[in-house]
């Protein structure tokens, strides 16, 4: 995946000089200093629709300072890195205003690396925003019950009157039988693992707008007293992705997975982190 | 109604987070750059219909012709067509409340665009008021480049 | 099952595809839409004055905008028109020409054009999916629409070795067909000897998933008008025959992370109760080609026994023995499929568009070789849904 095209910071603010246009620095005056930490430290001045870049360790009088590495700076640069999502994944951070920084993008023409396709004749505009919205779930009344289980660590699941079928979470109908669902039983809390997603990638949670550390492992476990697909979802203890064995049943024949169980959150709201992880049950 | 048992009903609070991209196109690119580097706002002409469109389109939604091309420079100066006074405060908001919304059809458009209106008291505004546009000192790269519109003195 | 015979027959009459990328700065989302409406209504030799109805479909929350359809006006051609407007995830593609089809078969309206598009590059697909989920619960777990259950359970039922090569021959398949399709997005130039290397080297994303196995993320447009029967004969001399469609949605609750066969899946379903009510008995002598709603290779090596009937590894032999390429026993999407171009709200509606263009033979490079009388098309999305529909050559059944 390293399509950087060879470049470095250096050459990126070696070119600064070239893709300055004055005519978008009209009205701007501000000192912006970048710390790629591995790679050195440059200061960039403008005031009256000139500019001058010096490669120097002292970043003092800068109005803006962005810190950063080489590999994620020359990513944002050739555009191979979301800016705002490496700064809201912590791998950029800007010491003062951030709208000074965006300022850049008025006075200096895209970088282009050798081998990239060249610029196009026309400056084209593209916004980056990023939605936030606060949100309001109700839990209703069958959800609600499960989750305040969690509280007192019970896991409970609900039981369709017709098929049988547990469903954990709970939902208030079994959308098969198309009845209400009535009965109540305890899961759990122990369990079988049955399969795991082994995550390399994380996409942002959009409750929390956070990217969750990699890799990471989610999982299907068959709590005790469940059967078939009766299984529940969650998440396994980070050092423990490649110590456990995943279960299968292929057409009646069952191979046993690892034996799994909870563990609780100290502060428990009512919610999924009630219980941490799963992790081995040795 | 039958009433039932609320007592495991509860609120959990949440958020929807999540970044994304606009990209304005050739078209709303030149109205904007337009806009911002040269303090012009500028329109397209539909030659079958003879309609002038600001904010500007690619396609006439009407007649269906390809009118990317047909740029007219416009005044910088309009009539209120249309206002509404927002009376409530809200992040997403470009204003504190109370300020003027209103469409402004410019002096040479057909079309009316949606802006606000500032240096009247919102309870003297009235339709048919002569407008002038105020350019922002900073850029956002969007309509407010326009930072506002005023009454022409 | 609610089935009704149509009301009178529904004929596509005219298809418009934008080339796909991965970012098109230079056009906004109604004038991206607007290259492919042109081109349909070329395509038919009509004009926006022809058409009664639009249906516009994507999927909310990747582009974060709202109401799409309203301000899409301005290219969509909706203009004081009737409108609708659909949103069913990744099926939404099949859901428009589903809807399309009823829309014209009802009586309502004799030209509908189906409008499908999608600017990923606009917003996040992998977060904007996540939001589908429960969210008390799954937006915690949920791993956008990457997953790799498929691959997992496919290396339980027929051993690791046998399944990854599967997958990567049907993966290499996929881009052989796309180097063929001037729209795709995604065109490496595989080649067999390719096959050990990108087994190991692809980087990872979910277990076995890795990145070459995954469909892209796309920017693009598709449109399709449908016509009724009389319209459609004096539209075209090649009109293409919709025989029928059938949706197949199951409960909002994902049921991942198991490992439990066989598992009853909206494909087979969807198939079974298609195939049945049109008197087809062997799938895979009747249909002439597939376009598949194949998110990932590992995705579509297992469809492929649900969507014919196959039993045991009748499918993985399929693969095997190249029986998907464009000159085999079953060509599976000539077109390259949705690894190789995937704008969501628009993938679906490709389907049916690229069989649609079999049927008529003027598909180009990618036209497979021998004639095409009877095409299926698949959708694929929320919770494991399923659009299926139904293409013909003839009046005749
Ligand atoms: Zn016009």
């Amino acid at each position: 995946m390293s399509q950087d095209y060879g470049v470095t910071p250096n050459d990126i603010f070696n070119s600064m000089k070239d893709r300055f246009r004055a005519e978008g620095a009209a009205g701007i005056s501000s000192v912006f200093g970048y710390d790629i930490t591995d790679a050195g430290r440059w200061k960039l001045t403008v005031k009256d629709g000139a500019m001058s870049i010096d490669k120097t360790d002292d970043l003092s009088g800068c109005d803006v300072k962005l810190i950063t590495d080489s590999a994620t700076y020359v990513g944002i640069n050739i555009g191979k890195i979301d800016g705002m999502q490496a700064l809201s994944a912590g791998k950029l951070k800007v010491e003062g205003d951030i709208n000074t920084f965006a300022l850049t993008s008025r006075f200096f023409v895209k970088f282009v690396a050798p081998g990239q396709d060249a610029a196009p004749e026309q400056e084209l505009l593209v916004l980056k925003k990023v939605i936030s919205v606060k949100q309001r779930f109700a839990t209703g009344p069958v959800m609600g019950k499960f989750l305040k289980g969690l509280k007192v660590q019970k896991i409970l699941a609900i039981k369709c009157p017709e098929c049988g079928r547990l469903q954990s979470p709970p939902r208030e109908a079994c959308a098969i039988c198309r009845v209400k669902n009535t009965d109540w039983v305890e899961i759990g809390p122990n369990g079988e693992m049955r399969m795991m997603e082994y995550c390399y990638y994380a996409s942002p949670d959009p409750l929390t707008g956070e990217t969750r550390e990699t890799p990471y492992g989610a999982i299907g476990i068959l709590l005790d007293g469940c059967r078939d697909e009766e299984v529940f979802w969650h998440l396994l203890r980070p050092d423990q992705l490649d110590q456990v064995k995943m279960g299968s049943v292929l057409n009646g024949k069952v191979t046993h997975g690892s034996r799994l169980r909870p563990v609780w959150a100290d502060n428990r709201t009512g919610g999924i982190s009630d219980i941490k992880y799963f992790e081995i049950d040795a | 109604m039958a009433t039932f048992d609320t007592s495991d009903c509860y609120v959990v609070e949440g958020k929807l987070a999540l970044p994304y991209t606009y990209f304005a196109g050739r078209v709303g690119s030149t109205f904007i750059t337009t806009l911002r580097d040269q303090r012009k706002i500028m329109g397209v002409k539909c030659n079958a219909c003879g309609k002038v469109f600001v904010p500007p389109r690619q396609t006439c939604e009407r007649c269906m012709e390809d009118i990317r091309n047909n740029w007219v420079a416009l005044s910088d100066t309009g009539e209120v067509v249309n206002f509404t006074v927002v009376r409530y405060d809200d992040k997403h908001l470009p204003r504190k409340a109370p300020f003027v919304l209103a469409m402004i059809k410019l002096d040479g458009a057909d079309t009316p665009m949606a802006h606000i209106v500032e240096g009247i008291d919102p309870e003297n505004m009235t339709e048919g008021l002569k407008v002038k546009a105020v350019f922002a000192d900073q850029t956002t790269n969007t309509i407010l480049d326009i930072d506002h519109f005023e009454p022409v003195k | 099952m609610a089935y009704r015979k149509k009301n009178r027959n529904v004929g596509i009459v005219g298809i418009g595809e934008t080339k796909f990328s991965s970012h098109r700065e230079d056009v906004n989302q109604p004038e991206m839409i607007h290259e492919a409406v042109r081109q349909a209504l070329d395509d038919a030799g009509l004009t926006m004055n022809d058409v009664d109805c639009v249906v516009h479909g994507n999927m909310e929350l990747f582009e974060m905008v709202h109401q799409p359809d309203m301000w899409h006006t301005l290219g969509s051609g909706a203009f004081g028109r009737d409108s609708f407007r659909l949103t069913t995830g990744g099926t939404t593609g099949g859901t428009l020409a589903g809807a399309a089809d009823n829309l014209v078969a009802s009586g309502m309206y004799d030209v509908v054009m189906a409008i499908g598009f999608e600017k990923l590059q606009e917003g996040h697909t992998t977060g904007g999916i996540t939001n589908m989920a429960d969210p008390l619960w799954a937006r915690k777990l949920q791993s956008g629409a990457l997953t790799a259950q498929a691959a997992v359970k496919l290396i339980t039922e027929f051993g690791e070795e046998r399944a990854r090569r599967a997958a990567m021959t049907y993966r290499i398949i996929m881009d052989k067909h796309a180097c063929k399709n001037p729209n795709s997005h995604r065109a490496f130039g595989l080649e067999w000897d390719q096959m050990d290397d990108l087994m190991t080297t692809s980087p990872p994303l979910i277990g076995e998933l890795r990145l070459i196995h995954m469909c892209s993320q796309s920017d693009g447009a598709c449109v399709v008008i449908f016509a009724s029967e009389e319209k459609a004969k004096q539209i075209t001399d090649k009109p293409v025959w919709v025989r029928d469609h059938i949706t197949v949605h199951r409960e909002e609750t994902l049921n991942l992370c198991n490992n439990y066969y066989p598992t009853e899946t909206t494909h087979k379903f969807a198939a079974e109760q298609l195939y049945a009510r049109n008197n087809i008995t062997n799938p895979l002598e009747y249909f002439d080609v597939f376009e598949m709603y194949d998110p990932s290779a590992w995705w579509g090596l297992d469809w492929i026994r649900d969507f014919f009937l196959l039993e045991g590894d009748e499918h993985i032999k399929l693969v095997e023995n190249h029986e998907i390429m464009m000159d085999g026993k079953m060509p599976i999407n000539p077109s390259g499929g949705v690894i190789a171009a995937n704008p969501i709200g628009a993938t679906a509606l490709v389907r049916v568009a690229e069989a649609a263009k079999q049927v008529r033979g003027n598909a180009g490079p990618h036209q497979i070789p021998r004639p095409v009388n009877h095409a299926l098309a698949s959708s694929f999305g929320g919770t494991m849904w399923t659009v299926l529909m139904m293409l013909e050559k003839e009046l005749n059944w």
